[in-house]
């Protein structure tokens, strides 16, 4: 079973995110900030990384940074409100960039593509 | 000794040369909020009144694109209504404001008045032969006409609707940019045009020129400013309104999908109302602060807003997990403001502190006499502090420390307080020891409190 980490400061969002790609067939462990993230990181073997770019403390883009340095090869998401940090080059590093949606079919979709590879 | 003078007389004098009364009127009226044809109207009278150059008309010329476009055109019709305009511009005592008030309304009347003339006159600075006035406009040259029907380089259009013979035409440019063409004439009294009084025309030309210029770059950096706030806070309300619709439609699509389960569909349920309300919350923060009340100010009693203010239930229960103190000096006079909005003002205050500080902290809300007349409300939180950044950004519209947060409440504080003629400042002098934020009213002279 793949296990995916969701980075997400929205507690509901979470739960959504969390109990859809459950139902998916993976084994979802969630974490509110980036600090939670890293820990779990470093404890774990995740397979891919789901990541809100603006968060409380310490933000997506410095996530990312940090999560290059500790595991290169661990393939992220970045899963956002926001078109505009399409644009932030540090966002780049990522391997998709989903906009949020009330539909959550393409986030599936590119998690299952990039895990498929 | 010591003398003074006002900054710049108030009304001009007969005996003044003509390059003072001119310099005078324009630079007088550079000092009022007038709007950047009300400032065109002036150097049009400039030109035009008796105390300035004394030229019976001007017509200005703006450029629009490729095309010199006629827009005000000041002077009388005829010798009669000359002299009736004269007579009301040469009451002694009479003021550059009176002028222009005086021309507005001159400008104001229609049914084939000379600026509607004007309005309907277009000349393309890129002609093939360009004729006069463009011609002046494109080489740049004071340009003084005599015998104008002899002259093949005078528009015949044009010298049909100016009706003589003799004018000056100058040119209106600023660095590499031409703005557009002054046309001064003496079409009722028929003087001869002096090279004193095209040298003097030519002083109005360059600081028309030079004026538009600026009022042309200051709008443009408006603009800008405008756009950039517009982007931030498409930017932010992006965010405020994506994570509930996310989670709305998420949870909605469960309910709708998956096999009905009573426990769960209450959950959700109650996950989907708790996202409209937030919605909600939104739309409600945002439609208050665009209607804030900022109706003229009236007096109040300061200590009674803030007792209204504490005893809110919401906040009686948020601040008993907090050592909130409220000290407000005795006899304090009446101050300015509008009382409901001061109200929000300050909850907008007690909430940010609130969120500030850690649980079991101080907040202490204290009034007294401000230095001089005034009074001030002071809130200060034992919190973190402000960094540097937020510091400069405190009152910035769409700017939050807040993840849920709107970034309008400090703005808000700042509209209020800056409504009744007072001011709001923070200050945070280190690292967690906490943020002060003062509010400067005005007190109100003495008097009664209304409601």
């Amino acid at each position: 079973m793949k296990k995916l980490l969701i980075v997400e400061d929205e507690d509901a969002l979470a739960l959504l995110y969390k109990e859809e790609l459950e139902r998916d067939g993976y084994a979802v462990t969630s974490a509110g900030d980036a600090e939670k993230a890293l820990t779990l990181l470093r404890e774990e073997a995740f397979d891919l990384v789901v990541t809100d770019i603006r968060m409380p403390g310490r933000d997506g883009v410095e996530l990312i940074t940090q999560i290059m340095a500790l595991r290169r090869d661990i393939p992220i998401i970045i899963n956002t409100a926001f078109q505009s940090y399409k644009d932030d080059f540090m966002t780049w590093a990522a391997d998709a960039y989903v906009v949020k949606s009330s539909s959550l079919d393409e986030l599936k979709a590119k998690i299952h593509e990039i895990l498929i590879r | 000794m010591i003398e003074t003078y006002r900054f710049l007389a108030p009304d001009f004098q007969k005996e003044e040369p003509k390059e003072l009364a001119l310099l005078s009127i324009i630079a007088q009226s550079f000092f009022q909020p007038f709007t950047t044809e009300d400032n065109l109207l002036v150097i049009l009278t400039a030109l035009t009144c008796g105390s300035g150059i004394g030229f019976n008309r001007a017509l200005l010329f703006r450029t629009d694109g490729d095309c010199l476009r006629g827009e005000l055109w000041l002077g009388p019709e005829s010798a009669e209504e000359a002299r009736l305009i004269w007579e009301v511009l040469s009451t002694p005592g009479i003021g550059y404001v009176e002028i222009i008030d005086h021309n507005r309304s001159l400008l104001k009347r229609g049914g084939g008045s000379l600026s509607e003339r004007a309005r309907g006159l277009s000349y393309f600075l890129s002609a093939e032969i360009p004729l006069l006035p463009a011609l002046s406009a494109i080489k740049r040259e004071v340009t003084h006409v005599r015998e104008a029907g002899q002259e093949p380089l005078v528009d015949p259009g044009f010298l049909e609707i100016l009706g003589v013979e003799e004018f000056v035409c100058v040119p209106l440019f600023a660095r590499d940019e031409v703005l557009g063409v002054i046309v001064v004439d003496n079409a009722i009294t028929r003087k001869p045009i002096s090279a004193k009084d095209i040298q003097l025309a030519s002083l109005c030309g360059l600081i028309a020129g030079n004026y538009i210029y600026a009022s042309t770059l200051n709008k443009k950096m408006l603009d800008l400013e405008r756009m950039a706030a517009l982007g931030e806070m498409t930017v932010f309300m992006t965010h405020q309104l994506r994570n509930p619709v996310t989670a709305i439609g998420g949870f909605t699509d469960q309910l709708l999908h998956s096999p009905p389960d009573e426990s769960r569909t209450r959950r959700n349920l109650e996950i989907i109302r708790r996202e409209i309300r937030r919605l909600e919350n939104v739309l409600y923060k945002l439609a208050h602060f665009l209607q804030a009340d900022m109706r003229r100010p009236q007096p109040f009693d300061l200590a009674a807003v803030l007792s209204g203010v504490l005893e809110a239930p919401d906040l009686r229960v948020r601040s008993e997990s907090y050592e909130l103190s409220l000290a407000i000096d005795e006899g304090l006079p009446p101050v300015l403001g509008d009382a409901v909005s001061v109200g929000e003002a300050v909850r907008n205050l007690l909430d940010n502190a609130f969120d500030a500080t850690p649980a079991g902290g101080r907040i202490e809300v204290r009034g007294r006499r401000d230095k001089g007349a005034g009074v001030v409300l002071e809130v200060r939180d034992s919190g973190a502090g402000l960094t540097s950044e937020v510091r400069s950004n405190l009152f910035k519209p769409f700017f939050s420390t807040k993840n849920r947060g709107l970034g309008l409440g400090l703005l808000y504080v700042k509209r209020v307080l800056e409504a009744c003629g007072g001011w709001v400042e923070a200050e945070s002098s280190e690292p967690g020891a906490g943020t002060l934020f003062r509010l400067h009213f005005r007190s109100a002279p003495e008097g009664r409190i209304e409601g």
